[in-house]
């Protein structure tokens, strides 16, 4: 053992080494990312601030160290958020302040012990990073200050051993990468117990989301960036979807105001269930998990009747919830794929022929051109849709303001309009032209997610589209947005805005440079492995919560006996897999036996064994004379292992072939007693 | 050397913080019902997990070698050099060496390659006169994050000498019944000529060091001076004026070193001992160890 002078600092707790220093700031500058955009703008710039002040502190020795100077800043603080954000409830505030108050600490820092508390804070900045912004990229800078803050506090034991940069991050990745098949397994099997019911923070009513019983222009298209769930739906019948495209039915609008169309303030139950059960060929039984978003109505294919507990069907055939939905709910429902009902009661007709008094001269004439020729519904039906498909119209996701009196506008002017634009003139054109019409809201296909097995719906799939009244047919579903954009029906919409971009039929307000930059191709592959990656992020992870998981564990049938056998198996195999690592390490890191002391040593063993024992102090050759007297007839083999064991010892370059050769005669030698 | 048979793993104050920020998560991610959050919580655990083996097996193989202490005064400082191996083949990081009860002084060493050493001296104050035994070693790591604490203990049964707290009148004794045919001795502190320098005992006047040895880089010295009265001290514990053992063993100990400084023969008698007369450093030891060892009880 050879002695190498080592550097041996004193306990060190009178200030904040370095290089963790560094390391931690690199972390933090990852954490901001999500502040930009989301919190109010002052707050990632003070955090800035605090961290290159930190830099310029450090090495003078200055730190923030009058309490009431830090009471000051942090009541300031306090104000400037509530001045910003006029409440401190919700998220935004809350996280503004720990940013702030993570900028303090950051100042007032100064022993070894606070530079631990801050890795802490800076992963809590983690967390509240992922709950103001979910995306792939917010998500991918947030795993790099989880890494680097790892680095940071490997970096904080190491001290001021060798290498500053690639050792402490080499590993970080060891233990990452140790980590990764424990995530995997705690993120699929561990259960996700609640225990936010603990204690509940904020307001336990959220706020409406998704579309309203108002269908207002632009209110649709504001929705359509919105990667929030809506509902995900099983098949239980079938592995995939029904043929076609789904068109998943949420709120039906009978009240026309022109652009502007307006579901019944209460919904009346449908008197009209009297109907038979369709054949089986055209029912589709769904499972819907639905996200809260506060209202009451609830979604199913086109077009429900079989309901369950707790859900009514309204007049329109649309599913609506006794109680407002807050919290998710799973429910079944089986669907017809062919129109149900066939009478229309003078009622219903008025509704669905009743028109606003605003609508211009030119309008009407449209209308009563369309009807003009024949009383045939169905032709004045084709004939409208004809009218959007070769008048020029565009589908856009930002089409401009239009207000509810904007029909002569849209139509004969700008042309430029998103589903509901769409949905609302054709209704309000039909009406004119006598035919009873009304205005569905809901949702239009659906990312199907693979591991789960279900259809992901999120808010950007909300659609809008019209029903008319085909006397020999009932209520039939016309979507006008197909007249415009024909393969909006067949995709999600992501998807399909995607593939016009890259087309270049349409620019969603960029610049001529950036449509051009996206018509190369490495750049096109670059963006189409982004948006892949996306996906994966958003279908396999975001996708992945407690309702699919449950899914997945009751599939593998490991819900049977509840949530605590599981968490003892997952964490029984967590066991195994630390010991398995343990075990690896300990066999990478053991010192390596001495191969000629061993075999020496079994040498000795087999010469105690017939009687001849060795001093501990006794050394090889007078032991071996000793034993060679004591068996003479061995003397020779004694004498030869001997003399290779002295050789292999002490003498200068030896070889492997006698070491092999000192292993043989060893195995080799056996003695009798004599 | 042996170690306690299991490495004990306990956890940190980090520990109790990581708890903090990992109920935080749940509690975020189980409220929004975010997978997001969940990964991140999922990921802190898991990586929190990982790390225990590696800090479990940061001290496999690590062993340590306690080096003698020199004696030390009581009052003053115990150091003991102690060697921490690593017999392993990866360097093992974040080295802690303590001695519980013994002082609060912690050593750490950042890091020690495969198959080196690290020699660390712990320091704690020699209190009560006498042979120590060093007791048992902590050699504690957190590495790699700081979470978990892993405790090797190692049992020591080395010892240590602390000798008595020198302290008393300086001037050496005077005998004028034992030895009728020397002249009345005047008190001698110390001689004038220079006889010679012999190693530096920690407790002794600092007045004597060969500061010129130290300034090239030698260990301290203490330079001697021949004294011009000859003839040997008698200490006697017996013929002491004083009431308490301790008094008397303090004031013998100061003897000592006065006599051993100016290189006078002294011999040292106890009640159940006695070294004849001489001078020199192992003659020094002698005397101070039978007078640390001293036990009134056993003389009596």
């Amino acid at each position: 053992m050879s002695r190498s002078s080592r550097r041996i600092q004193p306990w060190r707790d009178t200030a904040i080494p370095r290089r963790p220093l560094l390391w931690l700031a690199a972390a933090l500058l990852f954490t901001l990312p999500p502040m930009f955009g989301n919190l109010a703008s002052w707050v990632p710039f003070l955090f800035l601030l605090a961290l290159a002040m930190k830099f310029w502190m450090e090495p003078k020795g200055y730190r923030l160290r009058s309490t009431i100077l830090k009471l000051i800043l942090a009541a300031l603080t306090l104000g400037a958020i509530f001045l910003s954000y006029d409440t401190l409830k919700g998220i935004e505030p809350w996280v503004s302040l720990l940013a702030i108050l993570v900028s303090l600490k950051i100042l007032e820092a100064h022993t070894a012990r606070e530079f631990q508390v801050m890795v802490m804070m800076a992963w809590v900045l983690c967390l509240c990073g992922f709950l103001i912004s979910q995306d792939l990229a917010i998500a991918f800078c947030l795993f790099v200050a989880f890494a680097l803050l790892i680095a940071a506090l490997v970096q904080f034991h190491r001290g001021s051993s060798p290498g500053a940069f690639w050792l402490p991050l080499a590993t970080t990745f060891k233990l990452l990468a140790q980590a990764a098949p424990l995530v995997v397994l705690l993120f699929l099997m561990f259960p996700r117990i609640n225990i936010s019911f603990l204690f509940r923070i904020g307001d336990p009513h959220p706020a409406m989301t998704g579309f309203s019983d108002r269908l207002s222009p632009g209110g649709i298209a504001a929705l359509g960036t919105s990667t929030a769930i809506a509902f995900r739906a099983e098949f239980p019948d079938r592995r995939t979807g029904p043929t076609g495209p789904m068109y998943w039915r949420g709120l039906v609008m009978w009240h026309c105001e022109g652009m502007e169309w307006r579901a019944p303030y209460s919904p009346t139950s449908n008197s009209d269930s009297s109907h038979g059960y369709p054949a089986s060929d055209k029912a589709v039984r769904q499972r819907i998990t639905i996200a809260p978003h506060g209202a009451r109505w609830m979604f199913a294919l086109d077009r429900p009747f079989g309901i369950s507990s707790g859900t009514k069907l309204a007049r329109g055939n649309y599913l609506y919830s006794v109680q407002p939905i807050r919290k998710a709910r799973r429910y079944e429902v089986v669907s017809s794929t062919e129109p149900i009902g066939r009478e229309l009661d003078a009622y219903e007709r008025r509704e669905a022929l009743q028109l606003p008094a605003s609508i211009s001269p030119a309008v009407r004439e449209l209308a009563a051109s369309l009807a003009a020729h024949d009383s045939e519904p169905r032709a004045t039906v084709t004939r409208a849709l004809q009218f959007f498909r070769t008048q020029g119209f565009h589908y856009s996701l930002s089409p401009g303001e239009y207000n509810k009196n904007d029909l002569e506008e849209f139509l004969f002017h700008r042309r430029t309009g998103f589903c509901e634009h769409y949905a609302a003139s054709f209704a309000t054109l039909m009406r004119l032209a006598g035919i009873p019409a009304r205005v569905v809201v809901g949702y239009l296909g659906g990312e199907y997610n693979d591991l789960g097995g279900f259809f992901l719906v999120r808010q950007a799939d909300t659609h809008a589209w019209c029903e008319v009244w085909i006397p020999e047919n009932g209520w039939t579903r016309i979507d006008p947005t197909t007249a415009v954009a024909p393969d909006r029906a067949s995709q999600d919409l992501s998807s399909f805005l995607a593939g016009r971009v890259a087309s270049g039929e349409m620019a969603t307000g960029r610049s001529s440079f950036v449509t051009q930059l996206a018509r190369l191709a490495l750049v096109n592959q670059i963006k189409s492995l982004w948006e892949a990656l996306n996906y994966q992020w958003d279908t396999r992870v975001l996708g992945f919560d407690a309702d699919v998981q449950d899914v997945l564990l009751t599939s593998l049938g490991l819900t049977n006996s509840g949530p605590l056998p599981l968490v003892m198996q997952v964490l029984i195999v967590i066991a195994a897999l630390l010991i398995i690592y343990a075990g690896w390490m300990q066999l990478r890191t053991r010192p390596r036996a001495d191969r000629i002391q061993a075999l020496y040593e079994r040498f000795c063993q087999k010469l105690a064994r017939i009687g001849v024992q060795r001093d501990p102090c006794e050394g090889p050759s007078d032991f071996a004379k000793r034993a060679a007297q004591s068996l003479p007839n061995e003397s020779e083999r004694v004498r030869q292992i001997t003399g290779r064991y002295i050789a292999l010892r002490y003498a200068p370059g030896s070889d492997v072939s006698s070491l092999h050769k000192f292993a043989r005669e060893v195995n080799a030698f056996t003695a009798h007693r004599q | 050397m042996k170690a306690g048979r299991f490495p004990l793993l306990y956890p940190t104050a980090g520990f109790a913080a990581l708890l903090f920020v990992l109920g935080a998560m749940w509690y975020a991610a189980s409220s929004q019902n975010s997978p997001a959050v969940y990964l991140l919580l999922f990921g802190l655990t898991a990586v929190f997990l990982v790390s225990i083996p590696h800090t479990l097996l940061n001290l496999a193989d690590v062993t340590i070698a306690p080096e003698s202490a020199k004696p030390a005064f009581a009052g003053e400082e115990v150091s003991l050099p102690v060697e921490i191996m690593n017999c392993s083949r990866a360097t093992r990081r974040g080295i802690e060496l303590f001695l519980p009860g013994r002082g609060h002084e912690r050593k750490h060493v950042d890091y020690i390659a495969a198959g080196k050493a690290a020699r660390v001296t712990l320091r704690f104050p020699a209190e009560q006169r006498g042979e120590h035994r060093i007791g048992t070693f902590r050699l504690t790591s957190i590495y790699p994050l700081g979470f978990v604490r892993v405790l090797k203990r190692f049992t020591s049964s080395q010892t240590y000498m602390v000798y008595p707290k020198p302290s008393g009148d300086p001037r050496l004794p005077v005998h004028r019944a034992r030895s009728p045919h020397s002249r009345p001795q005047t008190e001698l502190a110390e001689g004038d000529d220079f006889a010679g320098v012999r190693a530096y005992v920690s407790g002794e006047s600092q007045r004597h060091i060969d500061w010129r040895a130290v300034a090239r880089g030698q260990p301290l010295m203490t330079k001697q001076f021949a004294a011009e009265a000859e003839g040997s001290v008698h200490l006697d514990f017996s013929a002491l004026r004083f009431h308490g053992v301790e008094e008397g063993l303090s004031q013998l100990a100061l003897w000592v070193i006065e006599a051993e400084r100016v290189r006078r023969p002294y011999s040292l008698r106890l009640p159940n001992t006695e070294i004849a007369p001489a001078v020199g450093e192992a003659h020094f030891h002698r005397c101070l160890r039978a007078l640390s060892l001293f036990s009134a009880r056993e003389a009596a």
